[in-house]
C-alpha cells in the first residue's frame, strides 16, 4: 500500500502523519485498521526500562610511548580490554573494584557521567611489547577525549516482562527490585502498548512487520540502529528483544540513567523507540496494540531457580492500576484465598512516553527519516544452560541422627560426642522438626544449669528440603549465620542435615 | 486536627504503659506509626488526633515521660534524577507517595515520617531526606 521511500518524502515535504502507538490505539478503533493505515504514516513507540545488557565500546586513541591495555578501569569500574591495544567494553552491570563503592558506583554511573560530560579518572595496565613498552597510564578523560564511544547493546527493550513477587516470610533483593515478604508486594517492567516490539509483532506469524536489522531509531537520545535480534530473542513465545548500536556522543542524560537496584546491582535505564512505517493494515492493526491486549504472567521470585512458578496471570492495564488480585495457598488456613497486592513499576512509563513524543518530534521536523531494514531479526534461542544442579539429595547420605525432646542434657552431649556431630535436630514421635540443639546450646545449658532440653532448643529452625540446590543451601548459612540446617520432607520428617562441613568437602573436593 | 512527633521515653518510665494514660487522660486519638522498643532505647513515632487543646494536654503530658520533636519537612524528590518509574510508593507505610494522571510520582511531605524505606530502595538515589 505504501513504502518507506513514499513515506519518507512525505516527511521532508513536512506532509507526514506521525502519531504515538498511544494515539494510535484509538484512531484503530475509529477509523479500523484499513482507514489508519490510510491516514497514518508512522507510528512511535518508546520504552525506558533498566536493561542490564548494555554498554560501550571505547577507544582512548594511543598514549605516547604507546600501551597495550589489558586491565582498564574508569572510576575504578574496570572495562573488558582483551581487544586491540586501546580499545574497551564497559558494561553497565560491572559493579565498582572498590567493595566499598561496589554496585553504588558501576558501568552504568560511568556511562552517565560520560554522557553528562563529566571527567572519568582512567587506570590501565599492560604486558609490555617491543611495540608497547608502556605498563601503566593515569590520566584523566571526558567523553570528547575518547576517539569513538559507541553503544552496543546486546538485549534491550523486551517485548514483555514477567512481573515478580515473593512467597518467602522474608523481604527479597532481586533484579526486579525489592521484593516485601508474602505476595505483600508486585514489581513489574515494561512499555505494554508503547514497547516497540509489542507494536510491531505480528501474531498470527510471529514475527515483526517492519522492524528488522538496519533500522534507525532513537536510542539515549541520540540516533541508533537495530543490528539484530537481541540475546534470548523469542519471537515465538511473544518475548521478542533488540540489539542496537549508537554513538553515545550525540546522547543525552535524559534518556540515558545509572541506577542501582539495592543489593542486586547496577544497571543503566536506556531510552529506546522506534518508528514504525505504517505499510499497510496488518501494520496498523499490531499497532493498535491495548495494555489489556498483553498478557503478564506473575511469577514467585521467592524461588531461587530458574524456572519460577506462576502466581497468576495479568496484563498490563491490571498492573498499572495500583493493585491486582491473586489467589494465595495459605499454609495455616490450609486453602486457597484471595489477597489484593499492590503493584509498582520499576521502568518508567512517563518517560516511554517521552520517547515516543521526542521521536514524534523529530520526523514531524523532518530531521528523522525512516531506513529500510536490509534483513529481518533472526529466529533467536532462549533455551536454559547445560548445567547440573547439585541438589541436597545429591550430598545427603547419611541416615538422620534425631532425638525426642525429653532426652537430658547429658544424654544430648553424649549423642553428640559419640556420633561426632554439632547439630541434633529434635523430632515429635512421628520423626517431624521440632526444633534444633547445637553443642554450642548444650555448653550454654551446663553454663547456666539448665536441664531440659525444650529450654534450650532452637524453635525457629531454618531447614531445607531434598530437591533444594547446594548453591541455595550456602546461601542460607551465610544470611542466618547457622552452619547447620536439617533437612526435611514433604511431610515434615527430618531425613538428614547439611552442615557448613559438607559444603566445603564439596569446595575442597580433589580428586588427586 | 492532626500532628506527628517523634517521642523518646525517658528510661525510668520505658516498662510503663506511657502511650495508655496519655490516652486515658486526655482522650487523644494515637496511631503509633513506628515503634523501636529496646532495652537501650525507645523510640516511637506518634500521629495525635484531636482537638487543639488535647493535643496540647497529650503533648504536656508526654513531656513528663519523654522527650518530643515536631516532624519536620522530611522527603523531598530530586527532580533532575526521578525517572518517575514508581517503584517507591508501595515501600511507604503511610501513603505519602502517589501517582499522578499522567504518572508523575508526587510525594507528599506532610504525610511523610521520614522512615526512609522509599530512600532505600530508589535504583536512581533520587529521594532525599532531611537528617533528623
Amino acid at each position: 500500500m505504501k513504502t518507506i521511500r513514499e513515506i519518507n518524502e512525505k516527511i521532508k515535504k513536512g506532509d507526514a502523519v506521525v502519531v504515538t502507538a498511544e494515539e494510535m490505539i484509538e484512531i484503530v478503533e475509529e477509523m479500523g485498521p484499513k482507514g489508519a493505515a490510510k491516514e497514518v504514516d508512522v507510528v512511535t513507540t518508546g520504552t525506558f526500562g533498566a536493561m542490564c545488557s548494555s554498554g560501550v565500546f571505547l577507544n582512548f586513541g594511543h598514549s605516547d610511548p604507546p600501551i597495550k591495555m589489558m586491565r582498564t578501569y574508569l572510576n575504578g569500574v574496570e572495562a573488558y580490554s582483551g581487544l586491540a591495544a586501546v580499545d574497551a567494553y564497559l558494561g553497565a552491570a560491572q559493579p565498582n573494584s572498590d567493595d566499598d563503592i561496589d554496585i553504588n558506583y558501576g558501568g552504568a554511573h560511568v556511562i552517565e557521567d560520560l554522557v553528562a560530560g563529566k571527567e572519568v579518572r582512567l587506570v590501565a595496565e599492560g604486558y609490555t611489547t617491543d611495540c608497547y613498552p608502556r605498563k601503566r597510564v593515569s590520566t584523566t578523560i571526558t567523553l570528547e577525549d575518547l576517539n569513538q564511544a559507541i553503544m552496543v547493546n546486546p538485549r534491550n527493550s523486551y517485548q514483555t516482562y514477567p512481573a515478580a513477587t515473593n512467597s518467602r516470610e522474608e523481604k527479597i533483593y532481586t533484579y526486579m527490585g525489592t521484593l516485601l515478604p508474602e505476595y505483600s508486594n508486585i514489581n513489574y517492567s515494561g512499555a505494554g502498548q508503547l514497547n516497540p516490539l509489542q507494536n510491531d509483532y505480528n501474531r498470527e506469524r510471529k514475527t515483526y512487520n517492519t522492524i528488522g536489522i538496519g533500522t534507525k531509531i532513537f536510542l539515549g537520545g541520540g540516533i541508533g540502529y537495530i543490528i539484530g535480534e537481541g540475546t534470548q530473542h523469542n519471537p515465538e513465545k511473544a518475548f521478542g528483544t533488540l540489539m542496537v548500536k549508537g554513538d553515545l556522543k550525540t546522547m543525552s542524560t535524559k534518556f540515558l540513567r545509572a541506577g542501582t537496584m539495592p543489593n542486586y546491582g547496577c544497571t543503566l535505564y536506556v531510552g529506546v523507540g522506534v518508528p514504525i512505517p505504517v505499510l499497510n493494515e496488518e501494520v496498523a492493526k499490531a499497532c493498535a496494540v491495548r495494555d489489556e491486549d498483553i498478557q503478564v504472567p506473575i511469577l514467585d521470585f521467592g524461588v531461587p531457580r530458574r524456572d519460577r512458578p506462576v502466581v497468576a496471570r495479568t496484563n498490563y492495564k491490571e498492573l498499572r492500576k495500583g493493585e491486582v488480585t491473586i489467589e494465595i495457598y495459605d499454609n495455616e488456613l490450609k486453602r486457597w484465598v484471595e489477597k489484593t497486592v499492590k503493584t509498582a513499576s520499576i521502568s518508567s512509563y512517563k518517560k516511554s512516553r517521552e520517547v515516543a513524543e521526542e521521536l514524534k518530534r523529530w520526523i514531524l521536523n523532518g530531521d528523522f527519516t525512516l531506513s529500510e531494514p536490509v534483513a529481518p531479526l533472526g529466529r533467536g534461542s532462549c533455551k536454559p544452560m547445560k548445567a547440573e544442579a547439585k541438589l541436597v539429595r545429591d550430598i545427603l547420605s547419611k541416615p538422620p541422627i534425631v532425638a525426642r525432646p525429653n532426652i537430658s542434657i547429658e544424654e544430648a552431649a553424649r549423642i553428640l560426642t559419640e556420633k561426632n556431630i554439632n547439630h541434633l535436630p529434635i523430632v515429635d514421635e512421628e520423626g517431624r522438626l521440632l526444633g534444633i540443639v547445637t553443642s554450642w546450646d548444650i555448653a550454654k545449658a551446663v553454663a547456666q544449669n539448665i536441664k531440659s532440653i525444650c529450654e534450650i532448643m532452637t524453635r525457629k529452625v531454618i531447614s531445607s528440603t531434598l530437591d533444594e540446590p547446594i548453591d541455595v543451601v550456602a546461601r542460607k548459612m551465610s544470611r542466618y549465620d547457622i552452619s547447620g540446617v536439617p533437612v526435611v520432607d514433604s511431610g515434615g520428617r527430618v531425613v538428614g542435615m547439611v552442615t557448613a562441613e559438607d559444603l566445603s568437602k564439596l569446595l575442597g573436593y580433589r580428586k588427586f | 486536627m492532626k500532628k506527628r512527633i517523634y517521642y523518646w521515653v525517658h528510661e525510668e518510665y520505658r516498662d510503663k504503659p506511657i502511650i495508655s494514660k496519655v490516652i486515658l487522660e486526655t482522650k487523644v486519638m494515637i496511631n503509633i506509626l513506628v515503634a523501636k522498643m529496646r532495652p537501650q532505647e525507645s523510640f516511637l513515632i506518634l500521629e495525635l488526633s484531636g482537638s487543639k487543646e488535647q493535643i496540647e494536654k497529650a503533648l504536656n503530658l508526654l513531656k513528663k515521660y519523654g522527650e518530643y520533636e515536631d516532624i519536620p519537612k522530611t522527603i523531598e524528590k530530586n527532580k533532575e534524577r526521578c525517572i518517575d518509574c514508581g517503584a517507591c510508593i508501595v515501600h511507604c507505610p503511610v501513603n505519602a507517595i502517589s501517582r499522578e494522571e499522567d504518572f508523575t510520582i508526587v510525594f507528599n511531605d506532610k504525610e511523610c515520617i521520614g522512615c526512609k524505606n522509599c530512600v532505600k530502595i530508589c535504583p536512581l538515589k533520587a529521594i532525599e531526606v532531611c537528617e533528623i
